[in-house]
């Protein structure tokens, strides 16, 4: 079967967007693979490193494989706004 | 045409450029010209466009493209040869108006047949605020003079009458004096090389040549991006200014053989000076376009041919007048300069082909820091503290990024000596160094950014004030990759160090060691009198890779050599340390349970 890279850590195969590790199926191509992601939400203050004025609100989006759960994405939000969609077109 | 002459034509020409850049350094006296490299030198076509965009900061090398051409507008049939024009206006091309133009046209035979055009950041503008970045201004008018173009040599006669005018409305006008006349002999180098090709292989054989070289970056260009992947990607960048939030959205799409860059849905613009005009977020765009897409690609008009660039009107990106933009260098253009950066790398990161060439977002937050005031010798000093050029890199797809390892859209930036400063202003270092926990986590760690102190020293007003502008220290710029974490943060903080410290205190070797009171601080003018200290750090590269991925090794010399804490081996990249050296059985334990809390929850939006 084609597996074609659409990220460093995404690949599209049989019309899916799959985990390039565990091949985790993550929805149809014309989707937002995000909504099928696994979500966590780390406050940035929270992290090592942080400086003394960090926005309280803005937090780091990871996105990981519901399956092997490796990270597959980041992202710097606030909380309402929406997810970045990145679409590869193949 | 033969190839060998036209490749020995394209070096030359680049060669040019090199010798001008090389002069501008040798006449500047300024350490923000020769050593920090805030410079640009480059050649165009007799209509303005674009013909071999040197280095140094590359926003400016289309900035300049619109330069030559607005003065080619305002001065038809007044271009004679040895003329030499300055233009400074943000909203007729430049990007702010302390970055200056200083454009000459050259004539081969009485026909002009090219341009050239630099510029430097003078030390002064005349802006209601030292240095030319104005946090306090609220309007183009007092960000110092501005002009949409001026003859200032006439037929080889400098018009005394203009450089008085000029250097009568700035502080410093001995060193502005000076940049203005590095940045002639730098056009007068450029023009004599460029004429004496000309007499070398003549006017018609140089004007074919040229428009080969145009011709073949656009074909070369679209060659490329037909190799990569269609699709569509978006970035977001946060600026923070005195408590309001702005934002500047991209999405780039990329189809065939060309690229469209959409700022729809940035912020309507700031009353604050972090603005930037049109011409000025085209050329934040095309800095990471020459570096990344274009590397072995002459930078000229060409390369401008497959790019579409929407920037809604009114908006932080391109700003109506009056709008300030005195701060847009450091504020709306680096963000576009992020933006662009973050979405080309997701791009190049989509194709097997491109993969190693794509990169996380760069040092992505400068600062701008002007000091100003009475100096250790009695007389007046102003400039900028270079450690904003030092930068940081961003990490690749296989290895990490440079520690204080510049900035994409300045190749050749890098900060002054801390003797240079010292001996410039009344102040003492009392340390500069890599920044630990500052370069974005990932398999692929973002390379460090930098921190240091300075106090008053010597000064017999008891020390200087500085004016701070940059787009605050709120929220992380320098995007990760691929799940990298972002770069740290920027932070400022006015000490307010006791009256009373001991011998230990005033030599403190970091922020939490340093006594008295911290404020954060990101805008506006402060004291840097008796005891006040300032320490200053600056962000990291984004990260590439998830964090958990990195070797055990990597994560421990990190540690060993102060480029990451206990605390993140340990929470972000999973790795249990045990007596100096990783315990392999309890990193593998650690590292599968921080894979399985994020499996816990499903996106939800």
């Amino acid at each position: 079967m084609t597996r074609r890279r659409i990220s460093e850590t995404l690949a599209v195969e049989a019309g899916n967007i799959i985990c390039a590790r565990c091949s985790h199926a993550l929805g149809a191509v014309a989707a937002n693979w995000k909504k099928k992601a696994a979500l966590t939400t780390v406050p940035l203050k929270s992290l090592p490193g942080a400086g003394s004025a960090v926005e309280a609100q803005v937090v780091l989006r990871r996105f990981a494989c519901p399956g092997c759960g490796r990270l597959l994405d980041t992202e710097t939000a606030m909380p309402d706004d929406p997810f970045l969609e990145d679409v590869v077109r193949v | 045409m033969d190839p060998i002459t036209f490749s020995i034509i394209r070096h030359r020409l680049f060669r040019v450029v090199e010798e001008a850049v090389i002069t501008l350094k040798h006449v500047s006296g300024t350490a923000i010209t020769n050593e920090g490299h805030d410079l640009m030198v480059s050649l165009y076509r007799a209509d303005g466009s674009l013909l071999m965009g040197g280095v140094g900061f590359l926003h400016h090398l289309t900035s300049a493209a619109e330069a030559c051409k607005a003065i080619i507008r305002r001065f038809e049939g007044q271009i004679n040869e040895g003329d030499l024009f300055l233009l400074n206006d943000p909203f007729t091309a430049a990007l702010h108006t302390s970055d200056i133009y200083l454009v000459s046209p050259i004539h081969h035979q009485g026909k002009l047949i090219a341009w050239s055009a630099c510029f430097v950041h003078v030390y002064d503008i005349g802006a209601m605020n030292p240095g030319g970045f104005a946090p306090d201004a609220q309007d183009i008018y007092t960000e110092g003079f501005s002009s949409p173009g001026i003859k200032l040599i006439d037929r080889g006669q400098l018009r005394q009458d203009l450089w008085d005018t000029i250097l009568n409305m700035v502080r410093g006008p001995e060193m502005v004096a000076l940049d203005l006349r590095s940045m002639i002999a730098c056009n007068n180098v450029a023009k004599d090389r460029t004429l004496a090709l000309t007499e070398k292989y003549g006017e018609e054989t140089l004007d074919r040549v040229c428009r080969m070289l145009i011709e073949q970056s656009e074909t070369r260009l679209r060659e490329r991006l037909r190799e990569l992947p269609d699709g569509q990607w978006q970035s977001r960048q946060y600026l923070e200014v005195k408590g309001e939030i702005y934002k500047v959205i991209l999405t780039m799409s990329k189809k065939d053989d060309s690229l469209v860059f959409d700022f729809s849905g940035s912020s309507p613009q700031s009353k604050y000076s972090v603005n930037c005009t049109k011409w000025a977020s085209i050329g934040g765009l095309f800095a990471p376009i020459f570096p990344l897409l274009c590397y072995d690609i002459t930078w000229n008009e060409g390369v401008t041919r497959p790019i579409t660039v929407i920037a809604p009107e009114g908006t932080i990106v391109n700003c109506t007048r009056p709008a300030p933009v005195s701060v847009a260098t450091v504020g709306a253009i680096q963000s576009v300069n992020n933006a662009a950066l973050s979405t080309i790398g997701k791009m190049l990161a989509s194709s097997e082909l491109y993969a190693e060439e794509a990169t996380a977002v760069w040092h992505a937050n400068n600062f701008a820091i002007f000091m100003f005031g009475t100096n250790q010798r009695g007389g007046q000093s102003i400039g900028i503290l270079t450690e904003t050029f030092a930068g940081s890199g961003g990490a690749r797809t296989f290895a990490d990024g440079v520690d204080i390892g510049g900035e994409i859209p300045n190749p050749i930036s890098r900060m002054a000596n801390v003797e240079t400063i010292e001996a410039s202003f009344p102040i003492r270092y009392l340390f500069r160094r890599r920044l630990r926990d500052s370069g974005g986590p990932g398999k692929f760690r973002g390379g460090t950014g930098g921190e240091m102190a300075i106090v008053p020293h010597d000064g017999p007003d008891g020390g200087i004030h500085y004016v701070l502008s940059g787009k605050g220290s709120k929220f992380p710029q320098s995007e990760g990759l691929a799940g990298g974490y972002p770069g740290a943060i920027n932070d400022y903080v006015w000490v307010h160090t006791p009256t009373d410290v001991g011998e230990a205190g005033r030599f403190a070797q970091d922020l939490d060691a340093m006594p008295g009171g911290k404020e954060p601080i990101s805008w506006g003018v402060f004291p840097l009198m008796d005891k006040d200290a300032l320490y200053v750090r600056w962000n990291g590269g984004g990260g590439v890779g998830d964090p958990l991925e990195r070797e055990s090794d990597k994560v421990l010399r990190d540690v060993v050599e102060g480029i990451i804490s206990p605390r993140a081996a340990s929470e972000v990249y999973g790795i249990v340390l045990d007596g100096g050296k990783v315990d392999a059985d309890a990193t593998a334990v650690r590292r599968k349970t921080l894979r399985g809390s994020r499996i816990a929850s499903e996106a939800r939006q």
